[in-house]
């Protein structure tokens, strides 16, 4: 008998081993890459030198002052392309999810694939193709003129709003897809329930469909603003100087200038920043879900 | 004694009357112009095989379908090609279709609450609603939570808190174990009478149709096949199919020879009530449920007039009863099932005699 419990008692432990050897490749690699890199980045920050000189760890606090007396029109322009960005992904992103889930049936995955297609081009290219749509000569330009929605002399290209589109276009596939996946799973019988319920097909998208793609909203969104907030490369290829994002700061600080420190400053500052803004926006979001 | 839907309505109307009603998806017909009048307070069950079209009339009852000809009227009210939210009638569908975000209090709360409804007043018909179905104490809990007999009764006070004067089910029961299944039967049963509006329940289950329905519609091919009260369609199924699909059937064939009789192929004659033979001519099956045949030991004198010789081939013990079959020499074997009083049991090889009255004798076209 004693041999039986033994027998049990072993196989136990090996069973309770079983998460922690699962887990060990990716603690492992997220230790390596990402906890070790972040301390080496947060003891940089605090240096204090010059490239000539080298950098020496003197705590000093500098570089995270200069964030907000030098570079605050920087991060004022991430976070309100990246709040656009979202934004008009979402309003873009969601009909379009929404579309797909309910409206595609046969043809659902040939959609969901013209949605994944452009990933299969580079970043770097996809962003470059948006410099001929939106080019002075290009058809979208000389439209919008024809339409008096652009004047004489009116340009797309190096604007505001070509980095928006730039942003939207690359980061939408990240907001429609966890939105169609949250939507393809409602039942159908649902919204008829809601319909045999007095809900007209206004209400019941309020009141059914809406709070039940709330995750897929969240996910969406999330996966929007925080690679659009750190983005650099649109402002670069499709931007201009006065459009500069806090990305171009750290991308010129660490790579150009040669300046760690404030390079290190920089992305913490951004860092702290976006994941402030998450956890109010999903507090908050995720709050309203339980109440309605 | 035996009184139709129908005749009970008197000169009221009737809840529900579907006239000439048709669906047609494609090239198939799913229902073939059905002309139906329910009457008011009445468990009425539509059963068939699946495809024989009675989800698709639930579901132009209720609005999701939309009829390719024909009438819809809800007490005397033309409701055809109105929306569901536009209809007094209320649904418990077939999965539940519970909503998952919601609390069971939301859920039972969300057609008062579209209909602008006094929040006081919504508080007061839920908690009674969850009362009702004993679920009172679960009303803070998600659906998830639930376990299946618990979500059927939610689905349930969910429609009924509406008051609708017409209630739909579809095969409300299907996902519960049979234990479960039996007792939610009488709760459903209960439940009509003590609210006492129309419930219109489509099922597969032809056991669950006869103990809950005051009336029940056989359903084939999109037609409606034989219409009564259970009694009436079980005792007298009219046609072959309805005979098979309601319960067991002994079928013999034969030829009928006079106003109360038929003889079988081989000669031997049955005494039939002369009503089971009204519009029938020429060959037909002669019937006999399993229940209603006597068996006697060869030589004894049998206790009905109709009646037939045969030799035990197989008996199986089931509690209740003990089912037999007997092969006769005129038509083949018969199913013959047999209350377990205690009197004398047949063992395979022993020489019988069947018998059975005429009453329970029927009669369907062959």
């Amino acid at each position: 008998m004693t041999t039986r419990t033994d027998a049990a008692a072993k196989a136990d432990q090996r069973r309770r081993r079983v998460p922690y050897l699962l887990l060990a490749p990716g603690m492992l690699w997220l230790l390596l890459f990402y906890v070790i890199p972040m301390f080496g980045l947060a003891i940089t920050s605090l240096q204090e030198g010059s490239l000539e000189q080298g950098y020496t760890f003197t705590g000093n606090i500098g570089s995270y002052v200069s964030v907000f007396t030098t570079y605050l029109p920087q991060l004022r322009n991430s976070l309100m392309f990246a709040l656009g960005a979202t934004v008009i992904g979402l309003l873009v992103g969601y009909p379009l999810a929404y579309a797909i889930a309910f409206y595609t049936s046969r043809w659902k995955s040939l959609f969901l694939l013209m949605i994944l297609v452009p990933f299969l081009v580079p970043f770097l290219l996809r962003t470059l193709a948006w410099r001929v749509i939106l080019a002075d000569q290009g058809v979208v330009v000389s439209a919008l003129k024809t339409v008096g929605l652009l004047g004489e002399n009116g340009r797309l290209l190096s604007t505001g709003w070509a980095i928006l589109a730039g942003l939207v276009y690359n980061y939408l596939a990240f907001m429609t897809l966890p939105i169609y996946v949250s939507l393809d799973k409602i039942e159908p019988s649902l919204l008829e329930a809601a319909n045999d319920l007095y809900a007209t097909p206004w209400t019941a998208f309020r009141k059914v469909t809406l709070p039940m793609s709330m995750p897929g909203i969240i996910s969406g969104t999330l996966l929007t603003f925080i690679p659009a907030a750190g983005d650099y490369v649109n402002v670069e290829l499709l931007g201009n100087r006065n459009w500069t994002m806090m990305g171009n700061v750290i991308q010129s600080k660490f790579l150009v200038i040669i300046d760690y420190p404030a390079a290190a400053a920089i992305s913490f500052t951004l860092m702290a920043i976006i994941v402030t803004v998450v956890v109010i926006y999903v507090r908050r979001v995720g709050t309203e879900e339980l109440l309605t | 004694m035996t009184q139709g839907p129908d005749s009970t309505a008197g000169a009221s109307t009737p809840a529900v009357e579907l006239v000439g009603l048709t669906k047609a998806f494609g090239d198939i017909v799913a229902v073939d112009g059905l002309t139906l009048d329910i009457s008011e307070n009445l468990f009425f069950a539509i059963i068939g095989p699946s495809g024989c079209g009675k989800t698709t009339t639930l579901r132009m009852i209720g609005g999701f379908e939309e009829p390719t000809s024909g009438t819809i009227r809800l007490h005397g009210e033309d409701v055809t090609g109105t929306k569901p939210y536009q209809r007094p009638v209320n649904t418990v569908f077939q999965s539940y279709a519970l909503f998952p975000h919601l609390t069971i209090y939301e859920n039972v709360a969300f057609g008062l609450r579209r209909q602008g409804i006094e929040k006081s007043e919504v508080n007061r018909r839920v908690g009674e609603m969850l009362d009702l179905v004993h679920l009172a104490e679960t009303s803070r809990r998600k659906p998830r939570q639930l376990s299946g007999g618990q979500r059927q009764r939610v689905a349930l006070a969910r429609a009924l808190v509406n008051h609708p004067r017409l209630l739909l089910l579809d095969e409300p029961l299907g996902a519960l174990d049979l234990k479960l299944r039996k007792e939610m039967q009488l709760e459903l049963k209960r439940i009509q009478q003590e609210v006492g509006i129309t419930f219109i329940h489509v099922t597969h289950d032809q056991e669950e149709a006869m103990t809950m329905a005051d009336s029940i519609a056989v359903m084939r091919d999109g037609k409606i096949e034989r219409m009564g009260e259970p009694v009436e369609i079980y005792d007298d199924p009219r046609t072959r199919f309805v005979a098979g699909f309601l319960g067991a059937s002994n079928l013999m064939e034969g030829q009928i020879t006079g106003s109360d009789s038929v003889t079988l192929t081989g000669g031997h004659r049955f005494h039939v009530s002369a009503d089971k033979l009204v519009g029938l001519a020429g060959a037909v099956h002669v019937g006999v449920r399993p229940e209603k045949i006597h068996l006697s030991p060869e030589g004894a004198s049998p206790a009905h007039a109709n009646r037939l010789a045969g030799v035990v081939t197989d008996s199986s013990f089931i509690g209740v009863s003990t089912h037999y079959l007997v092969q006769t020499e005129l038509v083949g074997e018969l199913t013959v099932v047999v209350q377990n009083l205690g009197v004398t049991r047949f063992a395979p090889s022993d020489s019988v005699t069947l018998s059975w009255d005429p009453d329970h004798t029927f009669v369907v076209a062959r």
